[in-house]
């Protein structure tokens, strides 16, 4: 994960990212947007990983399995696309005030 | 305006049967199957020639309503008072935009599968950001069916392949012969296959529509499923040494070692499963590309196979002893287990389309039956066993699972991932699958239906009414304040115990729903909007058919639409342009665009534009042009009324192209119920673990226990018609007539049991479980298993806008006590056999 260094914000090398949470995690996190100064070069897996640490239980359990991965059920968009079209978690938040939306959709059921 | 002949798509159940509908002057007159359409190649059911009188039904709501009785209960006079659509949602965005700093207060009880409201009000939830969305109806069917489906085979639901089995044992559903998807297809294709010789074996309480179909009818005692199951598997491989020793080797996880705590032996570095290489005698990783002969029986030094493990299991289950559970004599399931296995051809194979495949031609089907039970995930988990272990999955004559793969107008098709096992499962739709494997890492609920603490189960409203009675009691802060519901009846359908469910109701401050007529939910309503008859909207999505539960076996994929076949009545409007002005007056409709976007897989220029307003039509037309191209928009199908394409071999038979192992053992079972210990132990709460094993134990449910003490004397299950499906049309005088006409309200009690009661038949009789007592007329029958009562439908109606049905039949669900201890800790089903007394 990238280190968010004091020294890196302080030369400037940030970007701003604006975060907007929807269905589950939104309850969870209590707040519909956060914005965030990262450091250039952060990937959606960076950030998501600085999010759990932020939020803690149950965020970083409804995001990621026991090993890491990333649950079905977590949509992503950065700035209107679908991460997993854009390189998935390694997909870099290169540009200024990103716009990072992450969803937890219900499972689709029936019955 | 004269005659004419319109193409549009049924919603009279699940479905969607293709229909062409004749209108003359303005004027629907009849409606039949079109021959055109693969679903139900122009078969019609008596639900779906009905449906005409349920667009003419006099009591239909056309109007806005809201309640002038702030008073609220079962049977409480709502006073509703007619109002604009303007007031109506402006009075329900105001309730959304007091709540919207803290959003998951709502819930969305979004069960209206026959349109597009079920997918719109998905995303409206996630828009909002609730959690809590419904995406069922009832409080048993499909909550353990789908995330077995899709981490044992890949698919939404399982249909027996009736084009190549010859051996087909039905345990608690009437496939194909009374109910299931794609009905109108099925039924043909069971008629077929019992005409070239099929036999089937229906192993079931009642001898209802299916026995007397079946070759023979076994009847079972309620909640028993799991002993049948695994005393057959005891039987299979034990007795007669029947499996498939090839696909168990390199198709699951039999060969996975598993060491003394019950855990998979896993390699120090990789943290992969170890299998025993029986050719040399070496442990590798389950990839390693030179295992050649995966051991299944024996032992490594690291551990026993999961196969071996499993043998030695379900011999504690001889049919001498599981006699004394299920009542099933042991020369009876010796006499099934034998001829099933022997059925199954194993090491045959068959050439399809110049593809060589193998051939299993027997296997096990299950559905609601055995997932309405306190166990009922263990209930139903080894009759899905029974066909892995003979490699009947996915393969001609097997079980085979819907909508799992697909190569038109997208390509969706199963994928392996943790452990090399069954992970993703297919599906046409980019939303989130049930899924059981590997689970969620359980935690504190925030939720109000305490989904934190089921985490291999994929929904959870049972829990809803249960938790609504002490949030504190849950580490909850909260309750839920706003309700948003489709014109399913959840009161009647969705949980049980009415006294619990009324509290549930009452406890939320403001509910707004649409209806149809006015039912039991609707009295709940502060607010009702009027929905239209599936025979004057636009659908993208008209029923399951062809998204997830179409045909399975060699027939055409298919995709169709609904339109109007007469103009919506004066002061109705679309359900989705309703939606849309609701999302825009609460500021979410361009988050929700964005999710309905992807949900429907719009992409430029066919995605909704944000700053947008837009008709269902031009919704449907949009998304028809993004899925099948320019050519193919509303106006074509409006003409076509179906767009069909031929299946590929690797679309209908995925097994043998599966890149993952299915699950023999469920290791993550312990892995998930030690996680989930560890929070209830922090919580204060007593909780049953009993489930959280990787090899099945029969457990009983409180009913097995309440008729062994002698407080009750007979466990009622419920039961189908084919022509009732949930309380859609049970105001439908024509629906009426044909239940008044087969006794369909009444009970079914086993002949000699009545005598010896002095019950006759016809008997107007006391019915009595332990949380409600109702009148009943008794229907005598020796179909009947002799503990048993059998309600079907889902009659009982009071509600003032339904005067045909109101005073007639049971409500099945009622009878159903509702707390914890009902519920299945794998799968949140609400225990669906009760103890009861009958007397006069």
């Amino acid at each position: 994960m990238t280190n968010l260094s004091v020294e890196e914000s302080m030369r400037g090398q940030t970007i701003d990212v604006r975060i907007r949470f929807m269905g589950d995690l939104r309850a969870v996190v209590e707040s519909a947007d956060l914005k965030l100064s990262l450091p250039q070069g952060t990937s959606v897996g960076d950030l998501l990983k600085s999010l759990a640490e932020r939020f803690g239980d149950p965020f970083a359990k409804w995001l990621f399995t026991g090993s890491g991965e990333l649950h079905h059920h977590i949509l992503i968009f950065v700035n209107g696309e679908n991460v997993r079209d854009i390189g998935g978690l390694t997909a870099e938040l290169g540009a200024q005030d990103d716009r990072v939306e992450l969803i937890m959709l219900p499972m689709f059921e029936g019955g | 305006m004269g005659i004419e002949t319109i193409l549009t798509s049924c919603g009279m159940c699940y479905v969607g049967c293709g229909i062409q509908v004749k209108v003359e002057n303005g004027v629907a007159v009849s409606i039949q199957g079109d021959p055109n359409n693969p679903q139900n190649r122009g078969n019609i059911c008596a639900k779906g020639q009905a449906g005409l009188m349920n667009l003419y039904n006099p009591h239909r709501i056309k109007t806005p309503l809201k309640r002038t009785n702030p008073q609220k209960g079962l049977y409480v006079d709502p006073g509703w008072q007619e109002i604009s659509w303007d007031e109506a949602l402006g009075t329900i965005a105001s309730k959304l935009k007091a709540i919207q700093d803290n959003p998951k207060q709502l819930y969305i009880q979004g069960w209206e599968i026959t349109g597009d409201s079920h997918l719109w009000l998905h995303a409206f939830a996630s828009a909002f950001g609730t959690p809590h969305y419904s995406s069922n109806g009832s409080p048993t069917c499909g909550k353990v069916i789908h995330p077995v489906e899709f981490f044992a085979a890949g698919g939404f639901h399982q249909q027996p392949d009736l084009h190549h089995c010859n051996y087909c044992i039905l345990v608690g559903t009437q496939f194909a012969i009374a109910a299931r998807a794609s009905f109108n297809h099925i039924i043909r294709d069971m008629a077929d296959a019992r005409a070239r010789g099929m036999k089937l074996v229906v192993v079931d309480p009642i001898g209802g529509f299916a026995g007397s179909k079946a070759d023979q009818w076994v009847p079972i005692r309620p909640g028993t499923d799991t002993a049948f199951a695994l005393s057959m598997l005891h039987v299979l491989l034990n007795e007669l040494g029947i499996y498939d020793a090839e696909f168990l080797k390199h198709k699951t996880n039999a060969p996975y070692l598993v060491g003394p705590k019950g855990l998979y032996a896993r390699d120090p570095s990789s943290g992969k499963p170890l299998i025993l290489d029986a050719a040399d005698q070496k442990t590798k990783v389950y990839d390693d590309p030179t295992l050649s002969d995966p051991a299944i029986v024996g032992a490594g030094e690291a551990g026993r196979p999961a196969f071996a493990l499993l043998k030695e299991h379900v011999a504690k289950y001889p049919p001498e002893k599981t006699e004394e559970i299920t009542t099933i004599p042991p020369a009876t399931l010796r006499q099934l287990a034998k001829e099933f296995g022997e059925a199954a051809s194993i090491g045959s194979t068959t050439v399809i389309d110049g593809v060589k495949l193998p051939y299993r031609p027997a296997c096990v089907d299950w559905a609601k039956g055995p997932q309405g039970h306190k166990h009922g995930f263990h209930q139903s988990w080894p009759l899905k066993l029974l066909n892995i272990v003979m490699g009947a999955v996915s393969v001609p004559g097997g079980i085979l699972s819907t909508g799992a793969a697909g190569k038109k107008p997208f390509r969706w098709f199963p994928e392996g991932g943790t452990d090399g096992m069954l992970e993703k499962g297919g599906n046409i739709l980019p939303l989130p699958h049930p899924k059981a494997f590997p689970g969620r890492t359980p935690t504190k609920p925030v939720r109000n239906d305490l989904a934190e603490l089921f985490p291999l189960a994929p929904h959870y409203h049972t829990l809803l009414p249960i938790t609504a009675e002490n949030h504190a009691r849950y580490g909850l802060d909260y309750g839920l304040q706003v309700m948003l519901h489709t014109p399913t009846n959840s009161v009647l359908g969705s949980f049980g115990d009415l006294n619990v469910v009324e509290r549930f109701y009452r406890s939320i401050p403001f509910i707004a729903g649409f209806a149809v007529e006015i039912n039991e939910t609707n009295l709940f309503d502060d607010i009702v909007l009027p929905f239209p008859s599936y025979l004057e909207r636009f659908d993208f999505n008209a029923g399951t058919s062809s998204r997830q539960l179409g045909p399975c076996g060699q027939d055409d994929w298919f995709w169709q639409i609904r339109q109007p076949v007469v103009e919506l009545a004066p002061g109705l409007r679309h359900p989705q342009e309703v939606l849309m002005e609701l999302a825009e007056r609460v500021g979410i409709r361009d988050d929700w665009y964005r999710l309905l976007n992807h949900t429907f897989r719009l992409k430029e220029p066919y995605a909704l534009e944000p700053g947008h307003r837009y008709r269902a039509d031009e919704v449907v037309d949009r998304t028809a042009q993004g899925w099948f191209g320019e050519d193919h928009g509303l106006s074509w199908f409006q003409e076509h009324g179906v767009i069909r394409f031929p299946k590929d071999v690797d679309e209908v038979y995925i097994g043998p192209f599966l890149k993952a192992r299915l699950p023999i053992y469920l290791e993550h079972f312990l892995q998930r119920g030690e996680e989930l210990k560890e929070v209830t132990s922090q919580m204060g709460l007593d909780w049953d673990f009993s489930d959280y094993t990787p090899l099945s134990e029969w457990l009983p449910c409180p009913s097995y226990n309440a008729v062994q003490k002698g407080d009750y004397d007979l466990i009622a299950v419920h039961y189908k018609f084919p022509y009732v499906y949930g309380a859609f049309g049970n105001d439908n005088p024509w629906i009426n007539e044909l239940c008044e006409q087969t006794d369909a309200y009444s009970i079914l009690v086993n002949e000699q049991v009545a005598k010896r009661k002095g019950i006759a038949d016809g008997d107007e009789v006391w019915l009595e479980s332990p949380v409600r007592k109702v009148r009943a007329k008794a229907k005598l029958t020796q179909c009947i298993h002799p503990q048993v009562v059998g309600i079907g439908g889902h009659f009982g109606h009071w509600a003032p806008g339904m005067p045909i049905a109101r005073g007639k039949g049971l409500n099945f669900n009622s009878l159903l006590p509702t707390d914890l201890e009902h519920i299945d800790k794998i799968s949140t089903a609400l225990d669906h056999c009760v103890e009861v007394r009958i007397y006069k």
